[in-house]
């Protein structure tokens, strides 16, 4: 489904993806680990199409469409979904406003007629349930106010009203109690499916006793370092990054 | 030194006799006074970027024709239309209110027009808006409202002001409303023009609120794009009493709007929101000024604008706290948004403060939309015309939806539209 080679990438002049390679197949999940600044966000922001990054070399392909050659809202429309870290707040802009349109624009997109005010409002109070969200806060503007663990909660909301083909989820565990941790993981769970595949970045293997990955990739650097199974996480987990040669500490000052 | 360019005699000749004599003779003396008035140039202050804009040439000093009255009415909603700044009483629907009276100026006796003429320009600072003057030496017609004490209108009365621009020349509307002790109104005033000739319509509402009477005025200004619009409205509340204001502007070669406040009783309280848009080489110019006189007085000040293109939107909020008025509690807050590296924006807040226990706030910005927000909106496969919209609305949707009047949110609601459509491209 996705298929990365040798992908090179740089902020500001600044390289910081330096030939990434990787492929996911529909039905897999994937799991990126690796220290801060080792590269993880760039890869997400890169994948999703923020200007901000520079692609300098390599190539991306999605379903063999060249991904690199869209555009952000092209991507999301073929199927791309990433859970922000950090994800925006916008006043003025009612959470519930938001997701219709964005609903009805992958709808326009695959030729289905757009839900109206009341299909979607059911439709999206439904779905805040299943990640325990009050479906008060659709009423908010986007992200106005929530806390760390409701935003979070959100962007697993839009993942399960879009349906992509491939969620890229940064650091969704991040800023979560346990609580909310099993909410958001039982979200993404149910997202799992044979023609979906699942991208986790991640820096700690917590998420993964809950999403239990398919492969797990060591990135550092700005390239993956070793790939394995489930059990790579756990090993690193008990053994932590410098296991690998990776001083935590070099890697973040590096970039 | 060279003199400074004085109004053209053209413009102190009124036309129209239709008035009661005491209107007429206000009219003249106004007229009088304004003879070898300087106008204003890039040095007086409050028209240094809108006085190169302010186009008074001879054609526009003769008064517009009274345009051709329609057949019928609206047949909901109370009304009143004036036409080239002359009322039509046959497009105009009166409501029938206990205590409140709806007058033609030239139907006034002769005793209601003396009184009115003692009170004409009286809200307004004579130095601040010369233009106001040249209303009050040129108007044909206005509109008196008056309610008595406990009077509640409770729906909205709009005033469409038309004109219509087949030929050159200018249209000089006027109203004045007396709101007595306790008595409601709403009142809706919508700026709108035909015809593509260059005109000016120089317009006049004044509001006189007595204790503890509730106006809001809104005030929609949509003009074409040969319409210089110089508006001034002023107020004057006592105890009490609450004024608020929403302005929506659309731009234009001219758009200029004095609001003018007298907070003169204890406890008095007004809120004014204003909403303007720019694009292409259009210009806004928003002077408001609130005067805290007497003690324990609320204001409450947010405007937004929003400028496309090479346009230009100026933003001046002036509150002064007079010696007496303590405990006077002021906030005013100014945002605005750039669509573009040639659009500008100028904003300037004044304040004045002579009490010493007040609480008083302000807060201006200039920004551009956030590249964090668009990038957030198209991952989730929203157009990027449509993030823009949707943020752009997001930056005014707080101000439009306060608009109490169903019929003006719709209506500012789909020039906005049209203002999206062309100020952001389809993908």
């Amino acid at each position: 489904m996705l298929s990365i080679k040798n992908l090179h990438a740089s902020v500001e002049g600044k390289e910081i993806l330096k030939g990434i390679n990787l492929e996911i197949k529909a039905g897999e999940v994937h799991a990126i680990m690796g220290p801060n600044g080792s590269g993880k966000s760039t890869l997400s922001q890169v994948l999703a199409g923020n200007e901000a990054f520079e692609v300098t070399e390599g190539e991306v392909t999605l379903n063999g469409e060249n991904l690199l050659e869209l555009e952000t809202e092209e991507r999301a429309r073929e199927g791309i979904f990433l859970a922000f870290q950090y994800p925006v707040e916008i006043p003025g802009v009612s959470n519930l406003q938001f997701l219709r349109t964005a609903v009805n624009a992958m709808r326009t997109h695959r030729g289905e007629p757009e839900m109206n005010a009341a299909e979607f409002m059911k439709l999206a109070k439904e779905v805040s349930k299943q990640v325990d969200l009050d479906p008060a806060f659709l009423k908010r503007g986007v992200n106005e106010g929530f806390s760390g663990g409701e935003k979070k909660r959100n962007e697993i909301l839009q993942a399960l009203l879009l349906q992509p083909k491939l969620a890229i989820l940064d650091e969704t565990d991040s800023g979560l109690d346990i609580d909310a941790l099993k909410v958001v993981s039982d979200g993404v769970n149910a997202l799992r499916a044979e023609d979906r595949a699942i991208l986790m970045v991640t820096h700690y293997q917590r998420l993964l006793n809950h999403i239990v990955p398919d492969y797990v990739h060591v990135l550092a650097g700005g390239r993956i370092i070793k790939s394995g199974g489930r059990e790579l996480a756990l090993e690193l987990e008990e053994r932590g990054y410098g296991w690998l040669g990776i001083k935590e500490d070099e890697a973040a000052a590096a970039n | 030194m060279k003199p400074a360019p004085t109004l053209s005699s053209a413009f102190l000749q009124p036309a129209g006799n239709a008035l009661p004599g005491p209107l007429l003779r206000l009219r003249e003396q106004r007229g009088t006074a304004l003879v070898d008035m300087p106008l204003p140039t890039r040095k007086t202050e409050n028209w240094k970027y809108s006085s190169k804009h302010l186009k008074l040439s001879d054609e526009l000093a003769t008064n517009l024709p009274a345009g051709s009255a329609t057949t019928s009415a609206a047949e909901d909603g109370y009304r009143v239309v004036f036409r080239n700044g002359v009322i039509d009483p046959q497009a105009s629907r009166l409501p029938q209110v206990d205590g409140l009276t709806v007058q033609r100026f030239a139907d006034l006796s002769d005793d209601e027009a003396s009184a009115l003429a003692e009170r004409l320009d009286n809200t307004l600072d004579a130095n601040a808006t010369q233009m106001a003057r040249l209303n009050t030496a040129r108007f044909e017609d206005g509109l008196l409202i008056t309610l008595k004490p406990d009077a509640v209108l409770a729906e909205p009365l709009f005033v469409v002001h038309e004109v219509t621009a087949t030929a050159s020349g200018s249209a000089f509307p006027r109203i004045y409303v007396d709101a007595g002790r306790h008595s409601q109104l709403t009142l809706v005033e919508e700026y709108l023009s035909s015809g593509d000739q260059p005109v000016m319509v120089d317009t006049v509402t004044e509001f006189m609120v007595a204790d503890g009477a509730q106006v809001t005025s809104i005030r929609l200004t949509a003009e074409d794009q040969n319409v210089q619009h110089i508006g001034a409205t002023g107020v004057r509340q006592q105890r009490s009493s609450r004024f608020e204001s929403h302005c929506v502007g659309f731009g234009g070669p001219l758009r200029r709007h004095d609001l003018q406040l007298r907070l003169e009783g204890e406890g008095a309280e007004c809120k004014l929101n204003g909403v303007v848009v720019t694009q292409d080489k259009q210009h806004y110019d928003n002077h408001t000024c609130i005067d805290h006189i007497a003690a324990n007085c609320n204001s409450e000040e947010t405007y937004r604008n929003i400028a496309a293109d090479e346009s230009h939107a100026v933003f001046n909020g002036r509150i002064h706290i007079h010696q007496d008025a303590q405990k006077s509690n002021a906030d005013m807050n100014n945002k605005n948004l750039l669509l573009s590296t040639g659009a500008e924006i100028d904003t300037k807040p004044e304040l004045e403060i002579y009490a010493d226990d007040v609480k008083c706030a302000h807060g201006a910005t200039i920004g551009q939309l956030d590249e964090q927000s668009l990038f957030y909106l198209v991952s989730r496969g929203i157009s990027r015309r449509e993030a823009n919209v949707l943020l752009t609305m997001a930056f005014i949707n707080e101000l439009v939806t306060q608009i109490p009047v169903e019929q003006v949110r719709d209506s500012a609601n789909e020039r906005l539209n049209r203002f999206f459509d062309d100020t952001f491209e389809e993908a």
